[in-house]
């Protein structure tokens, strides 16, 4: 056993049993049996958790002492969102300090499970092998509290949950997100995750979606640690028949990011469009894995992503779709684009099929290179200097993904982060 | 205005121009044509100055200036401009952005002001509508989802705000029906003028029935094989590139 999975041990031993102890028994068994991922397991491929696992983890403090400004964390315009929810190291303000937001009740998880722990374990997902999925076991028997919302309306203005992770480099957190959105509602949730201080505790979120029949959602998770941060986080959605989800992932801070999605359409028309703006910079590794599953006929899925890595970094986009028996009709579409902006720098990507259904529809398609020539050539011939045609391209390689975000201010906040991240940044801006 | 002296040039290890000869003047349209494989494209792409394309022999002079010695953005802001056979699609570099960018770099390696935005886009609407383009490909990516014809007028259109001493179109005729090839034909002619030079890279000779050439130069095998006035073209379409081939091996 190493020193990390002991760490991990000791502090589960050391907790205090609560509502949801048989999930969290459950849970910790399993990763105990099955310890930490390694390269051998299939979705770990290209990342190396060596390091990481040689550490010993405490539990990280739910307090912070700084002061939290609003203006410099802030995605999203003050006038436009409907609130801000900051939860240090996964652990919600006092519900009391929480303005009430029109159709969005807000819960604390622990306080939910006390009066009705079945209806909280609807949302946690059966103990599973499943490489992809270990780290959920963790976070499943070891969060210390976490959000609830329902989403009982069409809600129009965002809601920011400021995810901030503040302690020392061998502390661990485990923030973890429920958003229930019920039939018919609707809502916009955008999920930042920050660093404050130059040392910051692991992070090892889970938020779960579940989206009613005919509701919607745009969410948005956004990784901004900063440098020597490491990250893993995995999102859960399910998703009733007719309801549609639109999923931003943007990676453009922290030094170690691993980023799951998992998406189950499972009744008919579910639709799920899935974006991921991935930026290598520095000596940063993003490993990103998205596994769509069609459950039901007649279900739509589009999965959008673009990486970029300059200097030593390293980018990882790993997707899959798995068609089930029965899902006829199912489209699904896969397009993953990378753009190497230095020799050193790596993007590995994978786009994967499983489909045990007839009269299918499953595009994928994979590219990654260095800004294209003909492109490059074509505007060096209208007169544009270099410098300007390079910029250019980077940028329009990242309009894609950009042009579907519907917050505009998120938007704009999102697109300045990343210009920061990227060559000749004082000349991208002006493209804006 | 261009001279081009015993031109060789390589495309990944294979020679492709041997020894082309040609020389432009301001005032003049040269129509140069050939069989496929003949060198055409690859004579406007040096040109224009490619370079994954090894000029191994020969000069190049325009204007006075060594045009092998300049990159290919400092020959466009001096005034030459290819119209490419394929122009490329960029998806998110928007189409008046691009029309602007290269205006006001022209402008700015001639001593003037950047262009006013008022007055670029009373400039733009005006070409436009010469060019029968909907106004709604401005706001689209640069030729993105463009037919192939409404790319060739985009090349044209792109011409006509740039203003070139020297415009090298390549194939701009090809796909086009009747009526887009009347409009390219205005637009091209529109441009003529006395201190102006077009080269009309093409395969067939309808283009010529609306841009009257002043010489016809066939290429083939990498270089001029024979050279004429406006009938050589007529002469081609009836006989075949064969005929000039079998009269020079004769």
């Amino acid at each position: 056993m190493n020193a990390a999975l002991r760490s991990f041990e000791a502090q589960w031993r050391a907790r205090t049993p609560d509502a949801l102890q048989p999930i969290r028994e459950q849970a910790m068994q399993r990763f105990l049996k099955l310890g930490l991922p390694v390269q051998r397991d299939e979705t770990w491929r290209y990342t190396d958790l060596r390091s990481l696992a040689a550490q010993s983890f405490a539990t990280a403090a739910c307090a912070f002492n700084g002061a939290l400004a609003d203006e410099p964390l802030s995605l999203v315009d003050a006038e436009q969102r409907a609130s801000t929810v900051v939860l240090v190291n996964g652990c919600p303000p006092a519900l009391a300090s929480i303005p009430a937001i029109d159709g969005i009740t807000i819960n604390s998880i622990r306080e939910l499970a006390k009066v009705d722990p079945s209806f909280v374990a609807r949302f946690f997902e059966p103990a599973s092998d499943d490489d992809q999925r270990r780290w959920v076991l963790l976070n499943t028997a070891l969060f210390t509290d976490g959000l609830y919302l329902k989403i009982s309306t069409a809600v129009s203005a965002p809601l920011v949950i400021l995810h901030l992770s503040s302690g020392e480099a061998d502390q661990a957190a485990h923030p973890r997100i429920i958003i229930d959105v019920l039939p018919g509602s609707s809502a916009t949730i955008i999920e930042h995750h920050v660093t404050r201080g130059d040392a910051a505790p692991l992070s090892n979120s889970n938020t779960h979606i579940s989206l009613g029949t005919d509701a919607q959602i745009e969410h948005y998770r956004v990784y901004a640690a900063g440098a020597g941060a490491s990250q893993l986080d995995a999102l859960d959605i399910h998703q009733c028949a007719r309801s549609q989800c639109k999923q931003f992932t943007i990676g453009l801070g922290g030094s170690f990011i691993r980023s799951s999605l998992e998406a189950h359409l499972s009744q008919p028309g579910a639709s799920l469009e899935s974006y991921s703006l991935l930026v290598g910079h520095e000596d940063r590794h993003l490993d990103c894995v998205n596994i769509v599953t069609h459950a039901a006929p007649d279900t739509r899925s589009r999965q959008t992503a673009r990486a970029i890595a300059s200097d030593v970094s390293r980018v990882i986009f790993n997707s899959k779709v798995i068609v089930k028996a029965g899902a006829a009709h199912s489209d699904s579409q896969q397009s993953c684009r990378g753009l190497l902006l230095s020799p050193e720098a790596e993007i590995d990507t994978r786009p994967q099929l499983e489909i045990h259904a007839d009269e299918v529809k499953c595009a994928h398609g994979a590219t990654t290179g260095r800004l294209d020539p003909d492109m490059l050539f074509y505007l060096l011939s209208r007169g544009l200097d270099r410098e300007t045609a390079q910029s250019l391209l980077v940028y329009a390689f990242l309009a894609d993904v950009l042009s579907g975000m519907s917050v505009s201010s998120a938007r704009s906040a999102i697109e300045s982060a990343l210009i920061s991240q990227l060559p000749d940044s004082q000349l991208l801006r002006k493209f804006r | 205005m261009l001279e081009i002296s015993d031109l060789s040039a390589r495309v990944a290890g294979k020679e492709i121009l041997t020894g082309v000869n040609l020389k432009v003047n301001a005032g003049e349209v040269h129509a140069i044509m050939g069989p496929n494989g003949s060198g055409k494209s690859t004579l406007a792409q040096v040109l224009a100055g490619r370079e994954d394309y090894e000029v191994t022999r020969g000069s190049v002079t325009f204007e006075g200036r060594d045009l092998l010695s300049m990159r290919a953005e400092e020959r466009a802001r001096a005034g030459l401009f290819l119209g490419f056979q394929y122009p490329v699609e960029i998806p998110g570099v928007n189409n008046v952005y691009l029309l602007k960018a290269a205006l006001n770099a022209k402008r700015k390696a001639a001593g003037e002001p950047e262009v006013d935005a008022y007055e670029f886009l009373a400039l733009i609407r005006q070409k436009m509508k010469f060019m029968q383009m909907s106004e709604a490909f401005l706001s689209r990516g640069v030729n993105e989802g463009f037919s192939g014809g409404e790319k060739k007028r985009n090349e044209v259109l792109q011409m006509l705000v740039l203003e070139p001493k020297l415009a090298i179109l390549d194939e701009t005729d090809s796909g086009l029906d009747i009526d887009a090839l009347k409009v390219v034909s205005t637009g091209v002619n529109s441009l003529r003028g006395p201190q102006r030079a077009v080269v009309l890279v093409t395969h067939y000779q309808r283009l010529l029935d609306y841009v009257i050439p002043d010489q016809v130069h066939v290429l083939s095998g990498g270089r001029i094989v024979k050279s004429g006035d406006k009938t050589l073209a007529q002469e081609l379409e009836r006989r075949g590139y064969d005929w000039v081939m079998e009269s020079r091996v004769a």
